[in-house]
């Protein structure tokens, strides 16, 4: 495969590579990345990604690429809002899996010497694992509620306070969502699990701030070295995961009918403006509402659990809230002209630049806020938009730090136990609901996240703001 | 038996049978032993399944998705399929087991999806043959 260097940070894969693209790839990477990324197959599935009817500008590869399924994870891809297609492969299962950045009024000389005991309150409160169910019983005409209005439901509900959806993404609710477009099926399965964190690599962390980059977008979000902060990543659970197969079904079927092929079937996509393309986006956008209210629970679940810890004078503010799966409608300048364009970011975040009118006003000087979760054992990263983002990725940067061993290959060789001891060692509680739960996250199933953060940071796409150390993490 | 494949962010699994009927069952024991301890499940009661698809693939991924769908609604653990009737668009069946009880049920991953990618299922000279990715 021909990769050519275009800087220390960015790769092209030209058109002609392979029969059927319809335009570039560009990698954002360091060389040392490159060549990790190119062990797998995440390069030939951006290829494919660039043979999308009606995409636009190029397909959009981000440091912490890997191999998914359809479109890589770390993967960006704008398709025309007239003639373009959507696919829910572009979003994947997890419609809306997101982190969500808390800061507190505690610091780590405060809470390190009770670090047990803020992990068993947080492992009491708030549910963890696979099959978990929250304490919350929605009937049908509250769920729809939710998936119409999303974390503005639950503030609504008392599960928050007003400023909780003004500091989400979308304001915590995507306009345009039905929930007649929700299988029962997707419904039934997520009725029970609002306020529920999830298992694989979704947890909840407790960190402290350890490195500030950026004195003044530090201030702007409240952030100061040795604060607590608290980082949730989980999205929409069953419900999300059954809208990506009913409408994966459903647009299999389908593409037929348009006439469209492509080299992998996980890609399936019909056109934007079809019927089945309007149904998958109206179910989408009631999915991603129902992440930003799981969000938004546990958030209130969190508030809880520190209150009893630390007494009622603990302040539990959100920083904001990014959405890594999703597909947006967003309009862009490409090649001089304004265009309104889907775009798909699928394990990629958006990275507003300072200015843009769709960042809350606290923070529009300084650009959007961008959460970077690390592995457990490592760091996780808060940075801002910047302007060569809009520019180049439609706003959009990496969404972690990229996985680099197989599940089964994590687990080869290591004990549960051990790795928990090491993390100890570290200053870093772990407890999971299972030993997988641990082995298959272990640091060194990833990349190195500050490699990755400093490929976008040298790129002009974001800038760093704070390193953050977890020193606490629940997990299913 | 089946065979468990490594992919970086998923997993999957290879398997073999004489006939498409054994495939099938096949397949859905191995989703839900990924997922789960399955050795402690019992057969306590069953569940009548179906799916529908328009070739042999996809009727896979919409048979295994409705096996995920009943673990996850239903929070019933099935261990043993039967497929009683079978054809590239359309495959009824039975699963075996009982409610999910956290308590002796061991999980060992969510899994959330059934995936087109890579996805094999054929009539080989050898016989049935199916390979799935599973998004977890």
């Amino acid at each position: 495969m021909q990769i050519i260097a275009l800087d220390e940070y960015r790769f092209r894969i030209p058109r002609d590579e392979r029969r059927g693209m319809r335009t570039d790839v560009i990698v954002y990477a360091s060389q040392a990345l490159i060549d990790q990324i190119r062990k797998d197959q995440s390069l030939e599935q951006a290829m494919n990604v660039a043979t999308l009817p009606g995409i636009v500008g190029v397909s959009l590869a981000m440091p912490d690429i890997h191999q998914g399924y359809g479109f890589p994870i770390g993967g960006v891809a704008a398709t025309d809002i007239e003639s373009g297609v959507v696919s829910p492969g572009g979003v994947g299962f997890d419609i809306n899996c997101g982190v969500r950045l808390v800061r507190t009024n505690l610091t780590q000389d405060e809470v390190r010497p009770r670090l047990r005991e803020v992990v068993n309150q947080l492992f009491r409160d708030i549910p963890c694992g696979t099959g978990s169910e929250g304490p919350i019983r929605l009937s049908n005409a509250q769920l729809d509620e939710v998936l119409v209005h999303g974390a503005r439901w639950a503030v609504k509900q008392g599960y928050g306070v007003e400023r909780d959806a003004e500091f989400a993404e979308e304001g915590g609710c995507l306009p345009g969502a039905d929930p007649d477009k929700v299988s029962s099926k997707a419904k039934e399965r997520g009725r029970p699990q609002l306020g529920t964190v999830g298992s694989g690599n979704h947890f909840l962390e407790v960190q402290w701030v350890e490195q500030i980059h950026d004195e003044e977008a530090a201030r702007a979000m409240g952030l100061q070295l040795n604060q607590i902060t608290v980082l949730i990543h989980c999205g929409s659970r069953g419900l999300g995961h059954q809208v990506c197969t009913d409408y994966l079904a459903e647009m299999g079927a389908a593409m037929k009918r348009y006439n469209i092929t492509l080299p992998d079937r996980q890609l399936a996509c019909v056109p934007i403006q079809s019927p089945e393309g309007q149904a998958y986006l109206a179910a989408m956008r009631a999915s991603a509402n129902f992440a930003w209210a799981n969000r938004q629970v546990i958030l209130h679940f969190l508030r809880g659990s520190l209150e009893k810890l630390f007494g009622r004078d603990v302040r539990v503010d959100l920083i904001y809230d990014v959405a890594h799966n999703i597909a947006k409608e967003e309009t862009h300048t490409v090649d001089g002209q304004k265009r309104r364009v889907l775009v798909h970011r699928k394990g990629a975040t958006r990275a507003f630049p300072p200015g843009h009118r769709d960042i809350p006003a606290a923070y529009r000087s300084i650009g959007q806020p961008v959460l970077i979760p690390g592995s457990m054992g490592t760091a996780s990263w808060v940075l801002v938009g910047a302007e060569r983002a809009m520019q180049e990725t439609f706003g959009s940067v990496c969404h972690g730090a990229g996985r680099l061993l197989s599940r089964t290959a994590a687990r080869k060789g290591r004990n549960a136990r051990e790795v928990q001891e090491r993390l100890e060692q570290q200053g870093i509680l772990v407890r999971s609901e299972t030993r997988d739960g641990i082995l298959e996250e272990v640091p060194e199933a990833y990349k190195n996240v500050d490699e990755v953060i400093e490929v976008v940071h040298a790129a002009g796409l974001a800038r760093k703001v704070a390193r953050l150390r977890p020193m606490a993490v629940i997990k299913g | 038996m089946f065979e468990v494949l490594e992919h970086t962010a998923d997993i999957g699994f290879r398997l073999r049978a004489p006939t498409p009927e054994e495939l099938f069952a096949r397949a859905a024991e191995a989703l839900v032993s990924l997922g789960f301890e399955s050795e402690g499940i019992e057969e306590r009661q069953s569940c009548e399944l179906a799916a529908t698809g328009w070739d042999w693939e996809s009727l896979m991924v919409n048979w295994l998705s409705e096996v995920l769908y009943v673990l996850d609604a239903r929070r019933l653990l099935l261990k043993r399929f039967e497929v009683t009737r079978i054809s590239p668009e359309a495959v009824a069946g039975r699963g075996y087991g009982e409610p999910w009880n956290p308590e002796r049920h061991r999980a060992k991953l969510i899994i959330k999806g059934v995936t087109y990618h890579q996805l094999v299922v054929e009539q080989r000279p050898e016989g049935w043959y199916a390979q799935v990715i599973l998004d977890i």
